[in-house]
């Protein structure tokens, strides 16, 4: 169809307009970039519907581009966040240099997510994969902070799960001499048992790179925190999902045909399990908001990635519902910390407090994603969170429940941290001419907390368009009404039964909020948080004695023992060991004219030797 | 047609001993007519590859001594092609050199030229010739002015790097006169299509050590790995644009004879064993050894060993499929790994160690060529949608379909290390801050060099996004060295249409 | 064994001892003059051998001349004296080159030992 050519060329177009005419002037450079977003998104919301699609050839390979209902439901989240995360940008960014090449590169990461989602073969998938690495690559290192350390971590588990995609399409490729997905699950039965072992396993490498899986998440905290905030509320929310969204259609539609491939699903479920709580363990140590949220990030894709892996259709449902719910808080909370960075200049719990009142409006928004984050109600975070447990407890994984349960409940003390940390205690008199961030920045966190909200009491709204794309995968097979298998929702499904109780306990904040202002407002006395005693502690001068400082000390030495082996480390010694053995190979060029000579005769004689069997 | 193959090799050799005395009136003119030259070559070989595309190959008789006596050009959709690239390239780098360094003087301009165009002419005649000696010559005629440009600038280390060079090249000089020797006495005959015909009659034992002297002669010029340790010291101490037609012309037609002796010559079908084992090794060996470089034109030098490597697997399957994987790979190679020493040596213009840290930031100073450098990293890793990403496509589904799973997973690995360093590099160039103390002092680039980078860059984008503009021409090479048979009727039967 | 098989025995024997030679000096000895001469006499092994597969017992120069039919039969091969006069020359060449480059890397260097001329590795 020509509305998906068109928004490619629209895509490309704006790239190059933003870059080289970006260069010119900084409000055309915000109008170029912006109105690529709009049109981009105003053609795909009003001129693409499911299951419309182009086919072409190049190099003899048939390859398609079209879009599936299940694919629509993510290229909502990209489009969406894509355009707000971009208004925020525009403002955001507006003090940081090399602006052009910044909007430009994410007008690209866009346009890469949208053509995963468009692909309907391999090979156009993979390209547009690795541009998307690339580009978030260049995102990663934009700012310049440690851009060997995280940067090449980064780039070189992107190149080790996209190379391993990469191998089992060229299997793919071999085996059935077409690379049109389609096609490859139609045939996928006919490989053999290697094959169907060794394929899944190729894919869920590289999808499991982009969503942060356990054993190889480890540039995700780094790469997470060190590209600009505003890049992040979409690197996060949506870029890892394209990881998912790989998951997905390899768990159900391919693993499901491998005779025993309950194994791999369940190994899968496990390792998004032990993420989960890993990376939550972790979120509560950090100071630094950034690098909490990118914790935060790798376990709540674990809740994902379990609800996906399980395969249960309650816990497909749950798993893509909170892929959802997760790419709409987590941008808006990232889009808070880019905020707060902006206004105060630091994004350390440590040093920033009190800000409640200096920007309310943000912290409306914090509260909103934080609450939907924790899994409160009425939030959305809630309903995907009932609907895992439900589906995990049908599907009799006890153990995993308790994991899950574990990580949710810790997930607590960090949300806690977070919106105490930057908004309630003291206000300092550091901070007091803080203001509140421009009206561009504050809108976008307040309509994705909207969304949060409206999610929250109607859930329909997505599970609706999600029932209908895993209907598209054959998955739930028999039945529309996807809300009888979870007892929260209403008889018409598009409205959870518990309304009233979430009206009240709306109520009961709305209260609290107004009280507080308007009675602790006189009352305050100030004392600087940075610097008082507590409880029987004699704190020396100039001690930093934040409310956050050792936050949950005693529960983060309760789990030293599990934190302590880090698998970083293990990274870090095996890459050492092989720069060394590089550097020894390196050696063999000793730089002796007469050495080469030496190998010269050598390799006559190695040939000779062995002419048997190298001819 | 505007001349016929002959003059792809005897124009440039007058011209080699006309510039001199030309220059002593003119003295512009060394660094004019060369260029005049190579830009006559490439259309030359380019109207005459369209000539033959659409007639057939095209043998050239020289002197009318008929194949098998008298010494044959062969243009084919194979050669052609690769004669094609190497004159411009050849015709590339010319334009990027002139005035390279203007305060270079009269005497040294004049040298850096004729040889520049005796390298492109001798490599373009060990594509075209169809006599195993006469290869050998024109091998010899590439080294020669290959030892001189890496010698080019005094009070360097450059005569170190060429003596390297030079004690390698003639060992191997001597092996290749050793398999000559064995093939003329076993068959009695120099010319490529009589020997192809003949091969069977040869006593196997002397095949087979007839064959391993032809690849160590011509394996220094191919670089491949035990041979190659002169190569990253000629690549860094050249001039920057020598090393770009190191990499861009010598190098394919060292593999070139090599592939042309296996594939021809000895006729070898099916899966070459040898082939694989050595491009295996090479690659592995020279992408391990490039991670730590600290200097950034050897760390290009050994990525380019390694490419090479690549192309030699890739050859060794011995498949259509592998072939034409190859030849993409050559193709690709040819105008990305220029455009990468080209732009490299812009960037490290005022420094003479070349150190990857001494071009810390300097995207801020020299954006253009930082951004053609980066693209020709990320094309030459084999990124999409750049064009380098759809000759390692087509290596892995060669390699897939002869099933050689071990080949894909190492190819793969090796992609990785390659995508880290040439990150870093990009990681230096562009987002790290510049800094006077470590940093060299950026350079203004000539106008003629910005012109050859952004053609190379064209060429790149173009590829990449429309892989389908060369995939046809790539496809016919591939027939045209596969096809043994067609080879030897096309230059045997010439020969005797002539006597009659 | 005939004098032609004997007198063709140790031109080979002759050039491949001469190949030998050449390239212990080339891969023992560290004065780069030497290395250079282990080269050359490489080649002339290598020339030597080239000369041995055209000879014939007794045979004559390769020159047609008039009345002198029969000598066509007994003339030796031409080609391989072709080849080697122009292997001499580009010999000649290389050798050339490499004594100049040997004087550069004396005026850099201030030795010619081979050992000592390692500034590129790695």
């Amino acid at each position: 169809m020509e509305t998906i050519l068109t928004i490619f060329i629209i895509f490309i177009a704006g790239t190059a307009a933003t870059y080289f005419l970006g260069k010119l002037n900084g409000v055309l450079r915000s109008i170029l970039f912006l109105a690529t977003l709009a049109a981009t998104g105003w053609l795909f919301f009003t001129g693409i519907t499911p299951e419309s699609g182009i086919e072409f050839r190049i190099l003899g390979i048939t390859m398609g581009w079209g879009i599936t209902p299940f694919s629509y439901i993510f290229a909502i989240i990209v489009m969406g966040l894509a355009l707000l995360s971009g208004i925020y940008a525009v403002k955001a960014m507006e003090d940081e240099k090399n602006l052009n090449f910044f909007f430009a590169n994410f007008l690209l990461t866009v346009m890469s997510m949208m053509g995963i989602l468009f692909s309907l073969d391999l090979i156009s998938f993979f390209i547009f994969w690795e541009i998307m690495t690339w580009s978030s690559y260049f995102m990663v290192v934009f700012t310049g902070k440690d851009v060997q350390k995280v940067g090449i971590k980064y780039i070189l588990f992107s190149a080790i799960g996209a190379y391993a995609m990469l191998m089992a399409i060229v299997f793919i490729y071999s085996f059935t001499g077409s690379v049109l997905i389609g096609d490859f699950i139609d045939n996928f039965h006919l490989f053999d048992t290697q094959m169907q072992w060794l394929i899944p396993i190729l894919l869920l490498t590289g999808f499991g790179v982009k969503s942060a899986l356990m054993p190889l998440h480890v540039w995700a905290p780094g790469a997470y925190s060190n590209s600009p905030m505003s890049y992040t509320a979409m690197f996060s929310g949506a870029l890892s999902k394209m990881g998912i969204y790989g998951m997905v259609i390899v768990l159900i539609l391919i693993v499901q045909q491998i005779p025993n491939g309950y194994w791999i699903k369940e190994v899968i479920a496990w390792m998004g399990g032990i993420t989960a709580a890993m990376a939550t363990l972790w979120a509560i140590k950090q100071d630094d908001a950034k690098k909490m949220l990118a914790y935060s990030s790798i376990g709540q894709l674990g809740y994902i990635i379990v609800g996906v892996a399980i395969g249960t259709p309650l816990a497909m449902l749950a798993g893509l519902f909170m892929a959802v719910m997760h790419g709409i808080f987590k941008s808006t909370l990232f889009m808070v910390v880019g905020a707060v960075e902006r206004q105060t200049g630091t994004s350390n719990f440590t040093e920033v407090t009190g800000l409640i009142r200096k920007m309310p409006w943000t912290f409306l928004a914090a509260l909103m994603s934080i609450i939907a984050l924790a899994g409160i109600p009425p939030l959305g975070g809630f309903i995907g969170k009932w609907m895992l447990y439900e589906s995990l407890m049908g599907s009799n994984h006890y153990l995993l429940i308790i994991m899950i349960f574990f990580s949710s409940t810790a997930a607590f003390l960090y949300c806690f941290k977070f919106l105490f940390g930057f908004f309630l205690g003291q206000e300092e008199k550091e901070w007091s001419h803080v203001k509140e961030a421009p009206a561009m920045m504050v809108i976008p966190m307040l309509i994705l907390a909207g969304f949060a909200f409206l999610l929250g009491i109607f859930p329909g709204l997505i599970l609706k368009p999600i029932n209908e794309g895993m209907q598209f995968l054959g998955y739930v097979s028999t039945t529309n009404r996807f809300w009888e298998m979870s007892i929260i929702f209403n008889d018409w499904g598009n409205a959870v039964v518990m309304m009233p109780i979430f009206y009240w306990i709306i109520g009961v904040f709305v209260f609290f909020l107004v009280f507080l202002t308007i009675k602790g407002y006189k009352t305050t006395r100030y004392v600087s948080t940075k610097d008082i005693s507590t409880s029987g502690e004699i704190p020396k001068e100039h001690e930093n004695l934040t409310f956050t400082m050792g936050f949950m000390q005693p529960f983060l030495r309760a789990v030293a023992p599990v934190m302590k082996r880090q698998i970083d480390k293990y990274y870090t010694s095996i890459g050492n060991g092989l720069e060394a053995l590089f550097d020894f190979t390196r050696r063999i060029n000793t730089g002796n004219g007469q050495t080469y000579a030496l190998y010269f005769v050598v390799f006559i004689i190695i040939l000779l030797l062995f002419k048997d069997s190298l001819f | 047609m505007v001349g016929t193959p002959v003059f792809l090799i005897a124009i440039p050799l007058l011209a080699a001993f006309l510039i001199p005395l030309i220059g002593m009136i003119w003295k512009e003119s060394v660094r004019i007519i060369p260029g005049l030259v190579l830009a006559y070559m490439t259309v030359l070989s380019a109207s005459l590859y369209l000539f033959i595309l659409e007639n057939g190959t095209y043998v050239e008789t020289i002197a009318g001594w008929q194949a098998p006596w008298g010494i044959d050009l062969v243009f084919s959709p194979l050669t052609g092609l690769l004669a094609t690239i190497m004159t411009f390239m050849g015709f590339i780098v010319w334009l990027y050199s002139y005035r390279f360094k203007s305060n270079v003087e009269f005497e040294a301009a004049k040298k850096y030229f004729i040889f520049l165009m005796l390298l492109v002419a001798g490599s373009v005649g060990i594509v075209i010739t169809g006599d195993i000696f006469n290869q050998f010559v024109f091998i010899e005629i590439v080294g020669i002015s290959a030892y001189a440009l890496t010698a080019f600038y005094t009070g360097r280390n450059s005569a170190e790097a060429a003596f390297k060079y030079l004690i390698m090249g003639s060992l191997s000089a001597s092996a290749l006169l050793i398999a000559i020797i064995i093939v003329y006495a076993q068959l009695g005959t120099l010319n490529m299509a009589e020997i192809a015909a003949n091969i069977d009659q040869m006593n196997v034992h002397y095949r087979i050590i007839a064959m391993i002297f032809f690849i160590i002669g011509i394996g220094v010029e191919a670089e491949i790995f035990p041979l190659n340790g002169w190569a990253p010291d000629a690549y860094t101490e050249a001039p920057g644009p020598v090393g770009g037609a190191f990499s861009g012309i010598v190098v394919k037609a060292g593999i070139y004879a090599m592939v042309r002796m296996m594939f021809t010559l000895f006729d070898i079908s099916g899966p070459m064993k040898i082939l694989i084992v050595i491009g295996l090794v090479t690659l592995i060996v020279a992408e391990t050894s490039a991670l730590r470089q600290e200097k950034l034109k050897r760390m290009l030098a050994y990525s380019s060993i390694g490419q090479m490597g690549l192309v030699l697997v890739a050859f060794g399957m011995g498949t259509k499929a592998g072939v034409f994987a190859a030849l993409f790979l050559m193709l690709n190679h040819a105008i990305i790994k220029p455009l990468l020493f080209l732009s490299g040596s812009f960037l490290t213009f005022n420094t003479t160690e070349k150190y990857i840290s001494q071009i810390t930031g300097m995207a801020k100073k020299m954006p253009v060529v930082s951004v053609l450098f980066a693209l020709g990293a990320l094309a030459i890793s084999g990124l999409p949608p750049f064009s380098g990403f759809w000759s390692k496509l087509s290596v892995l589904t060669a390699a897939a379909d002869e099933n050689l799973m071990l080949i894909i997973a190492l190819v793969l690995i090796i992609s990785v290390i390659e995508i880290v360093y040439y990150f870093r590099v990009i990681n230096r160039l562009f987002f790290f801050e510049y800094d006077e103390s470590v940093s060299v002092k950026p350079h203004k680039p000539g106008f003629n060099g910005m012109i050859a980078l952004f053609i190379l860059a064209g060429l790149i984008l173009l590829i990449g996004f429309y892989p389908a503009s060369v995939t046809g021409y790539l496809d016919l090479a591939a027939d045209d060295l596969l096809n043994t048979h067609q080879y030897i009727d096309k230059v045997l039967q010439l020969g005797q249409s002539i006597i009659q | 064994m005939d004098t032609a098989e004997l007198i063709r025995l140790g031109v080979y024997g002759t050039s491949i001892l001469l190949i030998l030679i050449g390239l212990y000096a080339v891969l023992t000895k560290k004065s780069l003059i030497k290395i250079i001469i282990g080269l050359s006499i490489i080649d002339g092994g290598i020339h030597l051998l080239l000369i041995g597969i055209g000879y014939v017992k007794g045979g004559t120069a390769p020159i047609f001349s008039p009345g002198s039919e029969d000598a066509v039969a007994r003339m030796v091969d031409p080609v391989p004296q072709a080849l080697v006069l122009t292997a001499i020359v580009i010999g000649f060449g290389v050798t050339a080159v490499a004594l100049s480059l040997i004087i550069r890397l004396y005026r850099h260097h201030n030795t010619l030992n081979i050992d000592e001329i390692k500034n590129l590795k790695w």
